[in-house]
């Protein structure tokens, strides 16, 4: 039986747009599990994102609650979401979001001082997922603008995992990279994920779906479906083909 | 052009933050521009339009004679000289005297007109402005119109060694009728009034002569010609005389210091708005690379993307400029009031033209320069170019302040990163914080030396001060040295008299006569080489030095009683009594032209001695040969409490204007920053950074610049202050200034310039608050 990491309860959000109140997320339950790799599928304007930022405390629901845990994110304010941010959540983006001013090693150590850890064994541990992601000593002395997509994309997954985050939410990793990055991408968030790591992933992108062991499909601000797939193997046409079956029955 | 007014439009309704700010600061710095052309380019005309107005004297002389002889021989005088255009004389009662004012005394060469008399006088006309109806009383000059002296209110008045009580029947204005910086005083008594003082005998009958010039710049040579003239006929009779140059001078002391102060600070502000300006345009153009990139490529040239901003900031400096000539106009009237009290010459506020227009027109050419200036990247923007790369804000070569490497706190070590990435916002709070610092530093000296103790200001201004001044008749001065010199109260006695010399090479000076220099009590009255010891040794004001292009070693030839002699001059002194007209000497030396008149003491008294009615014993045992004893601290306060209460509220003004000044400055650059580094802040609250911390961080990366150029500037402004106030005064004789700088209170208001910064920083910071990291979600 896994662990539920996170919980949710009746979880709503709703924008208000030109005076038009816009419901992107409509009473959703849903609990996701401790070292699954789940993926948020659907369309454009589905509320993927909208669903991936309110699991991870960096926005709040409208109604219903979410539960981390013991503790009740849905109700924190906001400085309480930071700490809470910070100590158990990780963040990849698609736009990546390096702090152009700093190199990419300290832009991983403002994210792992936070916590107010020795800064010796986070050098140590940032040192240790730099080169789990091939990333050279050399280049992590180097600022975002000169590097390659790819490098800061990985870069970015290891400001994320700096702290050992309980799970890692991943918006549209892939989107903003090329074909070939953007598979070395998947590959490092594979490989983490097979060492345990938790990981939420929206995408829009079959190719990067398929690394998911829980596809959910989001239509409407409703979970339309779910399938569940096995362990990530390479080559796997049975894993593709559920996959297919899966995302065309919900009409994708 | 429309296609530029319609970016500088779209530009404006993008930073209308940063464009309020701007508009603030240009507000500011035409409000103190047109008080100050107000000041200096009507303020003081303003003399000569009440000159004209009431067909006033160039030059007035009250000779104690009236008799047909003496008026005889002045016409004949004055018909033989052609600079004097016409002249009238009219019959009058002079003694020296005091009353009370503003918790102090004038002392002042009373000269007592009867009321008709007075408002008949073909020149030097009087204009009553304020009368109560009484028949029977003293008019006063509106310059003394007070709480204390107030119409319906009796004032008393000592006369010589009397004293006389009168109501105040109300206030005139005579252009010439003296002020606080000149020894004539003129009073109107009613005919009844007039009639009882003249057959009590306390004031002698005088001859009030009063010269129109054909050139009023010849009224200082035709006082003194006129004067001398007068006492080679009559050597016995007493004068006392005016020129326009020092009546209209003197008057106008707090006009000139207002007028000072208000030009440092507008072009001070102005120089923080230009700054500030130029720092937004080049952050502008960095942060808007890519639009003016396609503005480029669809066709835009530079000169009409620079167009569109000179448009933008021009447009809302001419409407802020006109609002700040518009609200100069609402100080101006509390401005006037407060100059008032020492011009006495009452000015009717109304719409300048000149200033306004030099305000407009200065104001809008240097922010079309600036902007020009600053905008001249647009030139190199290649569309290509700026589409690729968009802006590039920092240099990559290394990283300042690695957090690998530092140990500085975490949040420090961030905070200096962005200190030290930002050079063009450094500029900006150093040369902010320096002129601020300078302000404090001058706030910080007029507290030190003006407001809570004016010693300073006024060994610097009067010159030598004692607690008593008594002016005894020759006949008496050996059994009155004995006296005091054996009365336990006095501590310390000695000769100081002021008399007329004229340098045979150029005009009137006022001589003081001391018989012994190293007794004063201000020895800092002579700034450059030493006080007179030798006979034939004079000390010479450093102003008048230098128009004459005399310094110490040089020889100049005076006149007096008819007599001249050659002194060497010994020192240079500063006193500001005559506007820089004076000279030190000692009795020996004086005597080589004559003996002295009658002869002023200057005494120190102990702490208990009450100094009133130590004067009253003194005249009761001498009776009528004490000519004056003046409490020359009383006089002091009279006349000083004008300056300080000005000084108060300039001071107050400038630090509240330092404090708006500071505020905006910040609320721009922090404002620029927040907009500038958005994505930076929301990735850092997506992090876990708290807004708390965030705040911190911003406030704090201001502190490394605020901090240092706080420090250097209070170090430097400390430095040069005291130069700095000279050259302002100069003109009223001040070559150099001796003022205590107050390190305690210079620190004090460091620390606390500093603190308020952090505090307004972090006040200003609290938009961050406002930045989501959900607005770094993509997709949808």
């Amino acid at each position: 039986m896994k662990k539920t990491l996170i919980k949710t309860k009746h979880l709503s959000k709703s924008f208000s747009t030109g005076g038009d109140l816009q419901h992107v997320l409509k009473n959703i339950d849903l609990e996701l599990y401790q070292g699954d790799f789940t993926v948020i599928m659907g369309a454009s304007g589905a509320g993927k994102s909208t669903l991936l930022y309110a699991l991870s405390g960096m926005d709040t629901p409208s109604l219903g609650t979410i539960t981390f845990g013991e503790k009740v994110i849905s109700d924190m304010n906001q400085d309480e979401l930071s700490v809470f941010r910070r100590s158990h959540c990780g963040f990849v983006f698609q736009q990546i979001y390096l702090i152009e001013g700093m190199s990419l090693i300290e832009n991983v150590l403002a994210a792992g001082l936070l916590t107010g850890r020795d800064k010796m064994s986070l050098l140590a541990k940032a040192r240790e997922l730099f080169s789990r992601v091939d990333i050279s000593e050399e280049t992590q002395k180097k600022f975002p603008a000169q590097i390659s997509g790819g490098e800061a994309q990985r870069a970015g997954i290891v400001r994320a995992l700096i702290n050992s985050p309980e799970i890692l939410f991943a918006d549209e990793p892939t989107g903003a990279l090329n074909s070939k990055t953007g598979l070395d991408v998947l590959n490092t968030l594979t490989d983490f994920n097979e060492q345990g790591q938790s990981i939420i992933m929206v995408t829009h992108d079959m190719r990067s779906a398929r690394r998911g062991n829980r596809i959910l499909y989001l239509k409407d601000g409703t979970i339309l479906g779910e399938c569940r797939l096995g362990r990530w193997v390479h080559g796997d046409r049975e894993r593709h083909e559920k996959l297919s079956s899966f995302l065309s029955e919900m009409g994708w | 052009m429309k296609k530029s007014l319609l970016l500088a439009r779209s530009n404006l309704r993008k930073t209308k933050g940063q464009a309020t700010a701007i508009a603030v600061l240009i507000l500011l710095a035409a409000v103190m521009l047109n008080l100050w052309l107000m000041l200096s380019l009507d303020y003081k005309q303003n003399f000569d339009r009440c000159h004209s107005r009431l067909n006033a004297e160039h030059v007035t002389l009250a000779v104690d004679e009236n008799n047909s002889d003496m008026r005889d021989f002045l016409t004949h005088t004055l018909n033989g000289d052609t600079r004097a255009a016409d002249f009238c004389f009219t019959p009058a009662l002079h003694m020296v005297g005091s009353f009370d004012f503003n918790n102090g005394e004038i002392n002042s060469e009373l000269i007592f007109l009867e009321k008709q008399a007075a408002l008949s006088r073909s020149i030097g006309k009087v204009e009553i402005l304020e009368e109560s109806g009484a028949k029977s009383g003293v008019y006063m000059p509106i310059l003394y119109k007070s709480d204390r002296i107030a119409v319906g209110k009796t004032v008393d008045i000592s006369i010589g060694s009397n004293k006389m009580s009168y109501t105040v029947c109300g206030f005139f204005n005579s252009v010439m009728a003296g002020s606080h910086n000149c020894s004539m005083c003129a009073l109107i008594l009613t005919e009844d009034k007039y009639e009882e003082l003249k057959k009590s005998g306390y004031a002698p009958n005088a001859t009030l002569c009063s010269v129109r010039l054909n050139n009023k710049a010849d009224s200082e040579t035709c006082e003194t010609w006129l004067k001398n003239t007068v006492a080679a006929r009559y050597p016995t009779a007493h004068t006392v005389s005016n020129s326009y140059a020092l009546v209209s001078q003197s008057r106008y002391i707090s006009q000139m210091i207002c007028a000072s102060i208000l030009n440092a600070m507008a072009f001070l502000i102005l120089l923080i708005a230009l700054v500030v300006m130029s720092s937004n345009i080049m952050n502008y153009i960095q942060e808007h690379m890519k639009n003016l990139g396609v503005l480029k490529a669809v066709g835009y040239t530079s000169r009409q993307l620079t167009g569109a901003l000179i448009l933008q900031f021009s447009g809302v400096s001419l409407l802020f400029s006109a609002a700040g000539v518009g609200l100069s106009y609402c100080l101006f009237p509390q401005l006037n009031k407060m100059m008032i009290s020492q011009t006495g010459i009452p000015y009717q506020v109304r719409f300048l033209p000149l200033p306004c227009g030099i305000t407009l027109l200065l104001l809008e050419i240097a922010v079309i320069f600036t902007v020009w200036l600053s905008s001249r990247r647009i030139k190199k923007v290649e569309p290509i170019v700026a589409l690729r790369q968009g802006m590039q804000t920092h240099t990559f070569r290394r990283s300042r302040v690695p957090l690998e490497k530092t140990n500085m706190p975490f949040i420090l070590a961030l905070a200096v990163k962005t200190t030290l990435s930002d050079a063009k916002r450094n500029i900006t709070i150093c040369i902010t914080m320096f002129i601020v610092s300078l302000i404090m530093v001058f706030s910080g000296l007029m507290i030190e030396n003006v407001i809570a103790d004016m010693t300073p200001f006024l060994d610097l201004i009067v010159g030598e001060t004692a607690d008593s001044c008594i002016n005894v008749e020759k006949n008496i001065e050996k059994n009155f040295l004995r006296e005091m010199q054996t009365d336990p109260r006095v501590e310390k006695l000695y000769l100081y008299s002021s008399v007329s010399l004229r340098h045979v090479d150029g005009l009137e000076l006022t001589a003081v006569v001391c018989d012994d220099f190293s007794k004063v009590n201000n020895p800092g009255v002579v700034f450059e080489g030493r006080f007179p010891r030798y006979d034939n040794e004079m000390a010479l004001a450093a102003k008048y030095a230098g128009e004459q292009k005399l310094k110490i070693g040089d020889e100049i030839t005076v006149t007096a009683n008819g007599r001249k002699s050659a002194y060497i001059i010994s020192g240079l002194t500063q006193i500001t009594n005559n506007l820089g007209k004076d000279c030190l000497i000692t009795r020996a030396g004086y005597e080589r032209l004559g003996k002295l008149p009658n002869t002023s003491y200057y005494l120190n008294l102990t702490e208990e001695t009450d100094i009133d009615n130590f004067h009253t014993e003194v005249k009761k045992r001498f009776g009528n040969d004490i000519n004056a004893a003046i409490n020359v601290e009383a006089t002091i306060n009279g006349a000083s409490a004008v300056y300080i209460s000005l000084m108060m509220i300039l001071v107050i003004a400038i630090l509240l204007l330092s404090i708006v000044v500071i505020t905006f400055v910040l609320f721009l650059l922090i404002r620029t920053m927040l907009n500038h580094q958005k994505q930076d802040y929301g990735i850092q609250k997506a992090l876990g950074f708290t807004t708390g911390q965030l705040i911190l961080q911003t406030a704090l990366s201001f502190m490394p610049t605020v901090i240092l150029s706080t420090l250097t500037g209070m170090a430097v402004c400390s430095l040069i202050i005291n130069p700095l106030t000279a050259f302002f005064l100069r003109s009223i004789g001040i070559v150099k200034c001796t003022f205590t700088v107050p390190l305690g209170l210079n620190i004090l208001g460091g620390t606390g310039l500093i603190l308020f910064t952090f505090a307004i920083a972090c006040l200003l910071s609290l938009k961050i608050k406002k930045i989501a990291p959900k607005e770094l979600l993509t997709g949808e």
